[in-house]
């Protein structure tokens, strides 16, 4: 009876070659042979390799034979037991190769590692010796006693393990805090619809909607535009403060204003943050955060509010610079919500507050002031979607 | 030949059944996590802590004139994720705007006799029609906070970590945080009607024969105004007892900002009166940017399993 111990995926693959049976593992694989009164015909020949490391072919037992039939049959029950006996070992185990698998003799493996070595003392015979001893040295390191076969077949072919001694050993693995970024960005596109309010103007709101694409270069670097339309379809969403007036009346002062037209920029964004959250200790969310800034132009125009008897004004575009912070909170890894501060920086062209007299007050020269460098900050609240939905990590998790 | 098909058919049959097993197995490898905690080993920041946070306030969007006021929270931190206190702040820096300063300039050249305008009619009746509104000074007469106390309760729903250009690492928690809100104002004191107050009193005494004094500095009077509030932030743990916090906070209430009569009188009342009164005042959705640096007590952070 053959039975095969293994915490990775693997081939099988039966040859006859000489009349022996030649097990092929592919990967990872830690093979236990042994052989229990079964009149095998043949020699029995397992062959566990590791890809990229040489055979370490051994013969197990000969004198035996065994039909074609029967042969079948072990090899098929060994392949069904396989499987379940891999998914009942605890993870984690199966990363260290099987003794077999190195260049090392086993016996050798054995005497620098006492603490591995099998009840029965069997580590001392020489690797081709029969296959009856042969389990003991080729047993796999911390392999649990209660998982069946071997110790149910031959307690004495039952592995020892000091399981305290295996847990102290340091292991130097290298862990990120963020082992694998959720949502990869790295030759994917960003579109993202968003809703754009101002901040810092008392005065006048330019509420509008506005639509942002993105391409990552890299997983933290990407090249977009964005446009927000202030005026969309003939409508107005600019919004004249009710105070404008009441102070307009209680003060007699008038303060120019303006509305907004479009904007429109070229921008680049960098992702220097990115992190998890739990939300309610119960479920991971993740997120990132990045600087965004840009070139563009920003149309807008004066309200006219000193002279509005004689002065209409038409939409000039200015050359607006820009940069914010934003805070993307992912749903999955190609759908998230978007919260991001901008501020658009420009030099305005108001109206002028005082009014020439006479027929010059319909001189357009005439109704415009002063020129201030304007810093319109706005919130834009929107969704990110990434296109393509999917892709593969290079590495595994 | 019946072995043969055995043979054949016996590893094709455990082939198809590997198969299967190896999704199976690969179900199981990440089984392990299934109902595990979604956080191991946090470190509990709050929990069954106190958190005292000196904090400086910034007001946003003011109309007429900015606020920067320095205060502190305190909260006890019942669980990791709900607490209890209160903030309060004190305005210590009250801080006109551009708007303000224009007014104040436009009054000044309104009453000043050397101004090219003064003589003008236009000025004249300029003159006639703010001096109910605007006073001497007109910052004087600006709605001011003088404090704020808001006993609150706090909800801490995420609980993370920042990692900055994957070299600083910050545990983070983010909160809401909900309360009334009890906010002492100065605004300009009622005037016109039956409370026998001029609005439009003039500085000086006796008669103005040329319409040229301007109208006396405004009284102002306090008054508490209880609101809602509420508001969110985030917490950047430094240490073991240290963070910094950044919060934005709601407060809504209704105040006199600019202390002039703009309301009470014509078609819904939606014009001037005459007197200036609680009909004056505007329904405001105000707004603030808070700066922390807290400290929590006792200094020792546990961790959860």
């Amino acid at each position: 009876m053959i039975v095969f111990a293994t915490t990775g995926n693997f081939r099988l693959d039966k040859k006859a070659n000489n009349g022996d049976l030649v097990v092929e593992c592919a990967k990872r694989v830690e093979v236990a042979c042994h052989l229990v009164r079964a009149p095998l015909l043949e020699p029995c020949r397992v062959k566990p390799s590791i890809q990229g490391q040489p055979d370490t072919s051994r013969t197990v037992r000969k004198g035996y034979r065994m039909n074609q039939g029967r042969m079948g049959l072990l090899v098929a029950a060994a392949l069904l037991a396989v499987p379940a006996t891999a998914s009942a070992q605890k993870p984690g185990k199966g990363a260290k190769p099987p003794a077999g698998a190195t260049d090392k003799p086993a016996d050798k493996a054995d005497e620098k590692k006492p603490e591995d070595k099998p009840a029965g003392g069997a580590d001392a015979k020489p690797a081709d010796a029969p296959a009856a001893d042969a389990p003991a040295a080729d047993a796999p390191k911390g392999e649990d006693p209660s998982a069946g076969g071997i110790c149910d077949l031959d307690p004495s072919q039952c592995p020892q393990v000091d399981f305290d001694a295996a847990a102290s050993k340091p292991i130097p693995a290298q862990m990120y805090a963020v082992q694998q970024l959720y949502a990869l960005r790295v030759r994917r596109v960003e579109v993202n619809p968003y809703w754009s309010f101002s901040l810092n103007d008392q005065f006048v709101s330019h509420p509008a909607p506005g639509m942002a694409i993105n391409y990552y270069v890299t997983n933290v670097l990407a090249v977009g535009v964005n446009g927000t339309w202030y005026r969309p379809f003939g409508s107005n969403l600019n919004q004249d403060s009710a105070f404008n007036a009441q102070t307009r009346r209680a003060a007699r002062v008038g303060v120019p204003l303006t509305e907004y037209d479009w904007s429109a920029a070229l921008n680049f964004t960098y992702v220097p943050v990115y992190g998890k959250f739990a939300g309610f200790g119960d479920f991971i969310f993740h997120y990132d955060a990045y600087i965004v800034g840009g070139l563009g132009m920003l149309s807008n125009r004066p309200i006219a509010v000193i002279d509005p008897d004689n002065r209409t004004f038409d939409s000039k575009a200015h050359l607006a610079f820009n940069a914010g912070l934003g805070l993307r909170i992912f749903f999955n890894r190609w759908f998230a919500a978007v919260g991001e501060v901008r501020n658009y920086v420009f030099q305005d062209q108001l109206e002028a507050t005082t009014i020439a007299r006479d027929k010059a007050a319909t001189d357009k020269a005439t109704w415009y002031g002063d020129k201030p460098i304007t810093v319109n900050v706005q919130a834009q609240v929107g969704l990110a979607i990434f296109l393509p939905f999917s892709w593969e990590y290079r590495l595994p998790k | 030949m019946m072995r043969r098909i055995l043979t054949v058919a016996l590893p094709t049959a455990a082939l198809l059944g590997f198969s299967s097993q190896a999704s199976a197995q690969e179900n199981q490898l990440t089984g392990p996590l299934a109902g595990a905690p979604a956080v191991r080993g946090l470190r509990l920041h709050r929990k069954q802590r106190f958190e005292i946070a000196p904090a400086v306030s910034f007001t946003l969007l003011d109309e007429y004139q900015r606020h920067i006021l320095l205060g502190a929270r305190l909260t006890y931190n019942v669980t990791d994720w709900l607490g209890l206190g209160a903030w309060g702040a004190f305005g210590a820096v009250k801080q006109t705007t551009g708007l303000s300063d224009r007014i104040q300039d436009a009054n000044d050249q309104r009453f000043n006799p050397r101004s090219p305008n003064f003589t003008t009619g236009q000025e004249s009746t300029g003159r006639t029609l703010v001096r109910a509104n605007i006073g001497k000074d007109f910052k004087q007469q600006l709605a001011t906070i003088n404090w704020i106390f808001s006993p609150q309760i706090t909800a801490v729903p995420f609980r993370g970590k920042l990692s900055l250009f994957q070299k600083i690492f910050v545990d983070t928690d983010a909160y809401f945080f909900a309360g009334p809100a009890f906010v002492n104002l100065r605004e300009r004191a009622d005037c016109g009607g039956s409370s026998g107050v001029d609005c439009a009193a003039r500085e000086g005494s006796g008669p103005d024969p040329g319409n040229v004094r301007p109208a006396a500095t405004k009284a102002t009077a306090s008054r508490m105004a209880i609101a809602p509030t509420f508001g969110l932030g985030l917490s950047f743990y430094t240490g073991q007892w240290t963070s910094f916090g950044l919060e934005w906070r709601a407060l809504m209430y209704s105040a006199n900002t600019g202390g002039f009569d703009i309301a009470g009188g014509g078609e819904g009342g939606r014009f001037p009166d005459g007197k200036v009164d609680k009909s004056d005042r505007e329904f405001k959705f105000n707004q603030m940017i808070t700066v922390s640096f807290g400290m929590q007590f006792p200094r020792t952070i546990k961790q959860s399993d």
